[in-house]
């Protein structure tokens, strides 16, 4: 029946090629009408074929951390090289990088919309939508998301970190479990949103038992927005970011979207120039402001495959 | 709550239920029926709506029993020495001792604040003297973590629980997983504490309509509503604001400052409830009063000058709330009915 459809289609397509009215003359109106009408009847009957509405494919979102045009590569502590330079000159190494994206949603021209599913909860199956992102660990770098409706599509919309919902939820596993590798700090309770570590020969930190000599450590945090915290910083950032050209996602397709995040666009935003000779150990949200008004520039949508 | 020790009758097999009454009524003392425990979260009715999140986390039997077991036991801490209970004392409302104005934790080493009492936390909207904790089920962390505290670090933790003899089959059976995680010891944690409710102090009796207060403590009653209940407000006793309440002129400390990173915050503190003050000496985030007389002639003479000073300690020139001898025994009396002997004695809450 599918293919019967298929092919009344195509027959469609062939015998029907000119559109244009002012080349159609009686008979292929009448014959437009019947092979629609046909169309019509097949495709009623159908049970096998999906309609719009019930197909569904996958999209995989995949992240590209960069500083500036130089794919990350992450070092051990104690490497000597520094193959990264920021706007004030100042070379540099990474030993940790990674985000926790969250709350994904896609949206399309004609209205095709999408969000992730999103739950919480102590047993670790039961957090879903939530994506710690690491320079480490190459497969959490490729998220991919199910279940969406088939259309088109031209937009993705993220969280960058955990927001207060998500908090106020209490304790929480699988990504969001910090004996489980989560970036929680315990003393201003939350999730850190994104953050690096690395040596600058320009940070004057000296050894400890937690830093390495000429340590950066840059840990974006802070998410509070709740009644009675007028003063706090909340470094949680909503992102939205186009597509250069919409892609189509069904059941019979695998397409995804390559996202940059380019590190140096962080550091070095409109507002500052990151200086490591002072700013080497960012661990409060107030202090990481700065850095987390730069996030949203800093990533991109590289390209799509269909 | 007089008869704690009948854990069953809510939530058990009846044939369980009848062994505990059974055996409950050897220990019934005169004149008193014996009560039936429920390990259900109830608020009381005069208590405002409960803030935590018991749809995530409803209080049972054994999750109650498996947080109690945790609150008293030290492998919490990195070198098996410090438990919660080691600084949250039952018979001081869950304060630490007198001795320790600030808390001793692993390797002889001394915190900076005061150990706060523990009561009413499922009504509470942040946590710890400077307020940086949100929810109830992170709170413990912050204490595991300290190196002024447990000193441990929680992967080790849980790789110890996991490890145990008997934990990974009491958290099977509090919360059906296969694995000890982060998640379930805050939960079970957060369990114990929640069911932590002081609500049968004197001064709730009077409420109630059951007990009288003496004249000098309905007197202490009228002063404190008129000097003290803009910040130690309603029936639990606190605004859960943070307030600077004039102890210095510059806070060593930066309280409320060090999470907001707000200049207008620095040395300001959140207002504490008072429920069972009267054990729960010494006072202030830095444990500088060992009595309430101290703490209320600060209060009357010894406001001192600051740029966050709290507008309600200052009128003009004149700084503080002025207060005779008098009114400050009889606020000391009301306070005294604020302690609810029936929590701090409470077998529910006593180590198994």
């Amino acid at each position: 029946m599918q293919s019967l459809t298929a092919l009344l289609g195509l027959l469609n397509l062939i015998f029907f090629k000119p559109y244009n009215a002012i080349k159609m003359n009686h008979l292929n109106k009448i014959s437009i009408l019947f092979f629609l009408l046909l169309n019509l009847f097949f495709t009623a009957c159908e049970k096998d074929n999906p309609t719009p509405g019930e197909d569904f494919g996958t999209f995989d979102l995949i992240f590209d951390n960069r500083v500036g045009d130089q794919a990350v590569s992450l070092v051990n502590a104690d490497a000597t090289e520094f193959p990264y330079t920021n706007n004030m000159g100042q070379s540099f190494n990474l030993t940790l990088l990674g985000y926790y994206i969250s709350k994904i949603e896609l949206a399309g021209p004609n209205g095709e919309y999408f969000a992730d599913e999103i739950s919480t909860g102590a047993d670790a199956a039961q957090v879903k939508g939530f994506y710690h992102v690491l320079e480490s660990d190459p497969n959490s770098q490729n998220i991919r998301l199910d279940r969406i409706p088939a259309g088109k599509y031209d937009q993705v919309t993220f969280t960058l970190g955990i927001d207060a919902e998500t908090v106020q939820e209490g304790a929480t596993g699988g990504v969001l479990d910090p004996a489980e590798g989560a970036w929680l700090w315990n003393w201003d309770a939350g999730y850190i949103a994104f953050g690096i570590e690395g040596r600058s020969p320009a940070s004057p930190r000296e050894a400890d038992q937690f830093n390495p000599e000429n340590g950066v450590q840059i840990h974006i945090g802070g998410w509070k927005d709740i009644a009675g915290n007028a003063n706090m910083v909340n470094n949680v950032k909503r992102i939205t970011l186009d597509f250069p050209s919409a892609v189509n996602i069904e059941s019979r397709l695998s397409p995804n979207a390559h996202l940059e995040m380019d590190l140096l666009k962080v550091l070095d935003g409109h507002a500052n120039n990151v200086d490591f000779s002072t700013t080497y150990a960012v661990h409060a949200p107030a202090k990481g402001k700065v850095f987390a008004d730069n996030l949203a520039a800093a990533f991109s949508v590289d390209h799509v495959h269909q | 709550m007089h008869f704690s020790n009948l854990y069953s009758f809510s939530n058990s097999l009846f044939g369980i239920g009848l062994l505990a009454l059974l055996l409950s009524s050897c220990t019934r003392e005169k004149g008193i029926a014996p009560v039936a425990v429920a390990y259900e979260f109830a608020a009381p009715a005069e208590f405002p709506d409960p803030i935590y999140t018991f749809k995530n986390n409803p209080i049972t039997k054994e999750g109650f029993l498996l947080g109690k077991r945790l609150f008293f036991d030290p492998i919490l801490s990195a070198d098996h020495t410090i438990s919660c209970a080691s600084c949250h004392i039952q018979s001081l409302a869950f304060a630490d001792v007198p001795l320790h104005g600030v808390s001793v934790g692993v390797n002889g080493l001394s915190g900076t604040r005061n150990a706060p009492a523990l009561a009413n936390l499922a009504f509470k909207p942040e946590f710890f003297w400077d307020g940086g904790v949100t929810h109830l089920d992170f709170a413990p962390l912050n204490a595991i973590e300290s190196e002024f505290e447990m000193g441990s670090c929680i992967e080790d933790v849980i790789e110890k629980l996991n490890a145990h003899p008997q934990y990974p089959s009491l958290f099977r059976q509090a919360f059906t997983t296969e694995k000890v995680t982060t998640p379930y010891l805050l939960y079970a944690l957060a369990q114990f504490m929640n069911r932590m409710i002081s609500d049968q102090s004197p001064y709730d009796q009077y409420l109630a309509g059951t007990a009288k207060l003496s004249e000098p403590e309905i007197r202490g009653m009228d002063l404190f509503q008129q000097h003290c209940a803009s910040c130690h407000d309603g029936i639990l006793f606190t605004d859960y604001s943070y307030r600077n309440n004039g102890l210095d002129s510059l806070a060593i400390d930066p309280g409320r400052a060090r999470i907001s990173a707000f200049a207008g915050d620095h040395g300001k503190f959140q207002v504490p409830s008072l429920r069972n003050v009267g054990v729960t000496a010494p006072y202030m985030h830095d444990a500088r009063f060992r009595t309430l007389e101290a703490v209320l002639d600060h209060y009357s003479e010894g406001v001192v000058a600051s740029p966050t000073l709290d507008m309600s300690l200052q009128r003009g020139d004149q700084l503080g709330i002025q207060l005779t001898d008098s009114e400050k025994a009889a606020i000391i009396a009301f306070l005294h009915t604020l302690t609810d002997r029936d929590f701090l004695n409470d077998p529910l809450f006593r180590r198994e």
